[in-house]
């Protein structure tokens, strides 16, 4: 954690600052006529029953289970993509003005090793994402 | 240090007072567009009185509605939530705007037309902030207690988690050939060699569909289907809160609108080398604003114009897409990407 991140946490602050103030004005600002019916769930003007939060489909779930598995993999692909060329091919130049970080990347007799295990890794998320496939999980009916 | 961090803040009022003046032109743009496609005129009354043409001041009434009506809390909300929901829903989408280059960026460079100029994950962490919109959609439609809120923050999170497989793998293409995370790395190999739109064109378009999805714009717009869900997670907001969502979805749109031109149509570059990495100075940092801010705008009018073309989507289409079709495209594209790669690199 350095400078490099200052920036970012000034526009943080800027943004809550920017959100609330709008939150604040529209509700300085705007008139306020508490009804009954204002106060009620919106249905279409029908009359509100049962509660709204039901019990939903067990898809969404599956869905956000399949999404994990995928999402974290996805994030061992993002540095062997940076790091795959980035050790000296004409393509990659030098790290940026003010970083830390020295050159990186994989040395050149891995690379085609790496290359391999990132197949054999990619073949695996195929076959994790078959398997949901056959097994229904994408299925909506 | 005090100098620089006001020099950073009067960078970020800059960029945040042109973006939500450009989001509410957009909206009025959005109108326009949408008035011409149904063969209408659209608003084109505010602003007569001063002689102000075609209703230019339509935004600035619009806004000023927002402010001025009235803000209703129903009685049945969880208020903690239901207010913090419309925050996080703005905030993710500004917040964005850090890494995003809107000019040349570099030491020799006048300046860096960029809030945080030396971050090296520049694109994950747009994906990062990006995802946290998840959030104020999921938490506005539970706090809502509503049942339209409910079943639309329910179909928004499970389409827009599984649009984010597809957009994360569709730019890692892109990230292996230029062997950097930073949007200026990117760009400048793009100055180099030619534009990522020839180099990974099957990543360009999972990259276009993921993210039409991911700013919920139609034809993805199954959160919102007005017809179906009135508001979708939305329908209990009023007032400034209604209007912090809407900013958020447009400010989305010219995020995604960059990422989009920077990515895959050159950034800031244009073909031939008339514009490269190696001009410094005032003229040509100018030009390669003005040639960006081009292409954003042409690809927001792509959006809008995409909008109002195709029809919505059915739900189960719309995961199947995702799933069944975009995922293993994106997982085939990775996989040749890398063998050509190899190949092409390996033997220089």
């Amino acid at each position: 954690m350095s400078t490099e991140f200052t920036p970012i946490f000034l526009f943080l602050l800027v943004a809550v600052a920017i959100a609330l103030s709008m939150m604040i004005a529209s509700a300085v600002l705007g008139p306020h006529k508490r009804t009954k019916v204002k106060q009620m769930p919106y249905e279409s003007g029908m009359n509100p029953f049962g509660d709204a939060r039901q019990r939903f489909d067990v898809r969404y779930y599956l869905i956000a289970i399949v999404f994990l598995l995928f999402d974290v993999e996805l994030l061992f692909l993002y540095p062997w993509a940076v790091a795959q060329w980035s050790g000296g091919v004409p393509a990659a130049t030098s790290a940026p003005a003010g970083s830390t970080l020295g050159p990186v990347g994989i040395p050149a007799e891995f690379r085609s090793l790496v290359f391999w295990e990132i197949q054999f890794f990619i073949v695996i998320l195929a076959a994790a994402l078959a398997y949901a496939w056959k097994k229904g999980v994408f299925e909506w009916r | 240090m005090l100098w620089v961090a006001i020099g950073i803040l009067l960078k970020i009022l800059v960029v945040v007072s042109i973006a939500l003046g450009t989001v509410a032109y957009l909206i009025y743009v959005e109108r326009k567009v949408a008035a011409y496609a149904q063969d209408r005129v659209g608003p084109n009354r505010a602003g007569k009185e001063l002689g102000i043409p075609f209703g230019l001041l339509q935004p600035l009434a619009d806004g000023a509605k927002m402010v001025l009506k009235e803000d209703v809390i129903p009685g049945y909300v969880s208020r903690p939530l239901y207010m913090l929901a419309p925050v996080i829903a703005i905030v993710a989408a500004m917040i964005g705007f850090a890494v995003v280059p809107f000019g040349p960026v570099g030491p020799n460079q006048i300046m860096n037309f960029q809030i945080a100029p030396n971050i090296n994950i520049g694109i994950l962490y747009v994906f990062a902030i990006g995802s946290l919109a998840v959030y104020g959609i999921i938490l506005a439609g539970w706090a809502s207690n509503n049942k339209y809120a409910f079943l639309g923050a329910l179909r928004s999170s499970a389409q827009l988690i599984s649009y984010e497989i597809p957009l994360g793998m569709s730019i890692l293409g892109m990230v292996l050939i230029a062997g950097s995370l930073d949007l200026n790395q990117i760009v400048n190999w793009q100055d180099r060699r030619v534009w990522g739109v020839v180099v990974q064109p099957i990543g360009f378009l999972l990259f276009l569909v993921s993210a039409f999805a991911e700013t919920n714009r139609l034809p993805f717009d199954l959160p919102e289907s007005e017809q179906e869900l009135v508001g979708g997670y939305h329908t209990e907001y009023s007032a400034m809160k209604f209007g912090m969502f809407f900013l958020g979805e447009y400010l989305h749109v010219i995020t995604v609108s960059y990422l989009t031109v920077l990515l895959f149509f050159g950034g800031w570059s244009l073909p031939f080398h008339l514009l490269n990495q190696n001009q410094i100075g005032f003229l040509s940092a100018v030009f390669k604003v003005m040639v960006l801010l081009f292409k954003v705008a042409l690809m927001i009018l792509f959006i809008m114009w995409v909008r109002w073309t195709l029809p919505r989507f059915r739900y189960d289409h719309l995961m199947d897409l995702a799933w069944k079709s975009l995922i293993p495209l994106s997982l085939v594209n990775l996989v040749a990407t890398a063998a050509i790669v190899q190949l092409i690199y390996s033997s220089r």
